[in-house]
């Protein structure tokens, strides 16, 4: 009798919890790198090949389902996710189609990180034109964001772009290319995944080659003029990259920049070729999470780092070790808090009066945890339609941490407008994969071009069957 | 009780126990995000049973081992049902303080169910063999439930979990009380 008893109570509650769990707590929830909008998606969908693919945009054409795109997961605005929406993980996708070591050119699923296509092209002495400055990036999501890195003479990743090919909406497959397709190709690159799926990218290489590094302590006011004259000028500077400070003595004043320049002798690139792994990164994981918490941190990251970069003077990198630049030491886990990026461009000739009003800005801001700004350069290209390099510009990247709270984020939501308002005052940009910190009215200033876009978007997808949190906050 | 039921019982509750503890982690991965929040889980489930280990002893004499096992059993395969529908951390740390309770239950009356059937002479023997067979059957659970977890969800685990508790709580139930 207990027994009976017993039994039908278990299965009554077993019956109710596999009901719940399926039918509601069993949706994913996700979150991308910003971890400030965790979302419930419908399912998550590996790509695990071509026709995978074709069947997953098939069937939500069928459904009416929505589709998201996803990556690394890098961006912070949820750029690869929305609520209800099926996100696709490109990751799985990542085979070398083609590769052509004469002529110079690779062809890669679009899963595929920039590290796989650095193992693979590396023993052939060549190189990637242009990619961010860490390695763990997919093609696919570097593509639609249209990234640009430390290399000088290169412009963004458009302009190393021969061709693609598109899984559209309506679940056919195109090649896009300047000449094939072209209307797809200004809109897709820098696209945010809303026009399909890239399937894969046919991308021109460089020779791999030795650096020597040059590095350099300088006051702001005389950045720009060290740029034109020693950088850009210098046929031999190859890559740069710059910091400024963010420590309370120094201020948005000190600086130290690194160029790389090619090595006169060539022939040493063989004792330097082989691809560097990640490091043990304890100290400055260290360093940097005391300079989270306290000025005396943040003054004492800024001289270990200083001292370190100056110290490289000198030494010898291959090309293809500069882009591959550690990231571990950034992981950050907490609880309550996250880090946040945001970058700024501006002309080169607005440097120092830029960082005049930002610091202006900022010294009000006690609240504001500014932990690292690192400084590069991108040449003009509107090769996209949504082009952030209007003019010759630096590109500033801030690290900045804050709390997830719902007032917290609205601290820095206010302060990060300010931040944009002082940009666009100064002919600048920000750039579009972070969190949706900026008005609809800055994205307009910013990008003029953005109505073009979004209407070119609802005429290549009129039923949205993509998606993601970027394009329904701006939209309209 | 029957010392054989008694064997196979404990070694299904060990077999569910090693199924749900390492991946046990992956779940307060989800629903967690610091490690200090695991060292509260884990701390919560420690505390409650030490302080829960003097009650249920003296319960035991007055009880009854099998009455215990099977109590703990029972409560242990509805308390997994909770654990696919926790959302919060608060709601991990409650199952946890149940979980310590449970489990300072089942050591307990294992052990005192062990001295009271181990032959004075041969204890050291007869203990030895016991841990012999339910770890051999907890290290099978927990190797094939890693390939498992690759297949199905945490969720899918803590459901099979729960069927065997029930299963192992049925093996002494089924006897005659004279046991």
């Amino acid at each position: 009798m207990k027994k009976g008893l017993f039994v039908c109570l278990y299965g009554v509650l077993f019956t109710a919890s596999v009901y719940l769990y399926s039918h509601v707590y069993s949706r994913p929830a996700v979150e991308d790198a910003g971890r400030l909008l965790p979302a419930q998606v419908k399912t998550i969908e590996r790509a695990d090949g071509e026709q995978t693919l074709k069947k997953i945009v098939q069937e939500a054409n069928r459904t009416g389902t929505q589709l998201t795109i996803a990556g690394m997961q890098h961006s912070q605005g949820g750029q690869t996710y929305y609520p209800g929406a099926v996100m696709i993980d490109m990751k799985p996708f990542n085979n070398v189609i083609d590769f052509d070591p004469e002529e110079k050119w690779i062809t890669v699923q679009s899963g595929a990180t920039w590290d796989d296509i650095q193992r693979y092209i590396n023993p052939y002495g060549l190189s990637v034109k242009v990619m961010q400055s860490q390695n763990i990036f997919t093609v696919g999501g570097s593509l639609s964001v249209n990234v640009h890195g430390r290399d000088i003479r290169n412009e963004a990743l458009i302009t190393t772009v021969k061709s693609f090919r598109l899984l559209k909406p309506d679940g056919t497959i195109i090649r896009v290319s300047r000449e094939e397709n072209a209307e797809w190709f200004p809109y897709v690159i820098g696209g945010y995944g809303l026009f399909g799926i890239i399937l894969d990218a046919t991308l021109s290489l460089t020779e791999d080659e030795l650096y020597q590094k040059r590095t350099r302590e300088l006051d702001y006011r005389d950045y720009t003029r060290y740029f034109g004259q020693q950088v850009k000028e210098n046929e031999a500077v190859k890559m740069h990259l710059a910091r400024i400070s963010v420590a309370p003595s120094s201020f948005l004043r000190s600086m130290y920049v690194t160029d790389y320049i090619k090595a006169q002798n060539q022939d040493m690139l063989t004792s330097y070729k082989e691809l560097k792994e990640e490091r043990i990164v304890a100290l400055p994981k260290l360093f940097l999470g005391l300079s989270r918490y306290s000025e005396w941190g943040k003054e004492t990251f800024w001289d270990i780092q200083k001292q370190y970069m100056l110290q490289e003077d000198g030494s010898l990198e291959s090309r293809n070790n500069v882009m591959r630049s550690e990231t571990d030491f950034m992981d950050y886990e907490s609880g309550e808090r996250t880090e946040v990026l945001q970058e700024y461009f501006i002309p080169t000739d607005e440097f120092a009066s830029y960082i005049d009003d930002m610091r202006n800005l900022l010294e009000k801001k006690d609240k504001f945890n500014l932990l690292n700004i690192t400084i590069r350069y991108v040449e003009k290209n509107d090769q996209a339609v949504l082009s952030y390099a209007k003019e010759d510009m630096f590109a500033l990247v801030l690290l900045i941490n804050q709390g997830r709270s719902k007032q917290e984020v609205e601290q820095s939501k206010a302060v990060i407008q300010e931040m944009i308002d002082v940009t666009l005052n100064h002919r600048g940009s920000y750039y579009l994969p972070y969190y949706s910190f900026p008005t609809k009215e800055q994205l307009r200033k910013a990008y003029p071009l953005a109505p073009a876009f979004f209407k070119k978007k609802q005429e290549m997808d009129p039923k949205k069957r993509f998606t993601n949190y970027f394009y329904e906050e701006y939209q309209q | 009780m029957n010392y054989r039921r008694f064997v196979t019982s404990q070694s299904l509750v060990l077999m569910a126990g090693s199924m749900i503890f390492p991946f046990y982690v992956l779940l307060l991965r989800n629903v967690g995000d610091s490690y200090s929040q695991f060292g509260w889980a884990y701390g919560l489930f420690a505390l409650t049973s030490a302080l829960a280990y003097p009650v249920i002893g003296k319960a035991a004499d007055r009880l009854g081992d099998r009455v215990l096992l099977i109590f703990y059993s029972m409560a242990m395969a509805v308390l997994l049902l909770f654990f696919p529908l926790a959302t919060s951390v608060w709601q991990v740390y409650g199952l946890q303080v149940c979980m310590g309770v449970l489990g300072a239950v089942q050591k307990n009356t294992e052990k005192a169910a062990l001295a009271r059937h181990a032959d004075q002479g041969q204890a050291g023997a007869d203990i030895g063999r016991y841990h012999f067979w339910t770890s051999i059957a907890a290290a099978a659970a927990v190797i094939f439930t890693g390939y498992l977890v690759d297949f199905l969800t945490i969720a899918t685990i803590f459901y099979l979990a729960s069927l065997m508790y029930v299963m192992s709580g049925f093996i002494i139930w089924k006897e005659p009380k004279t046991g």
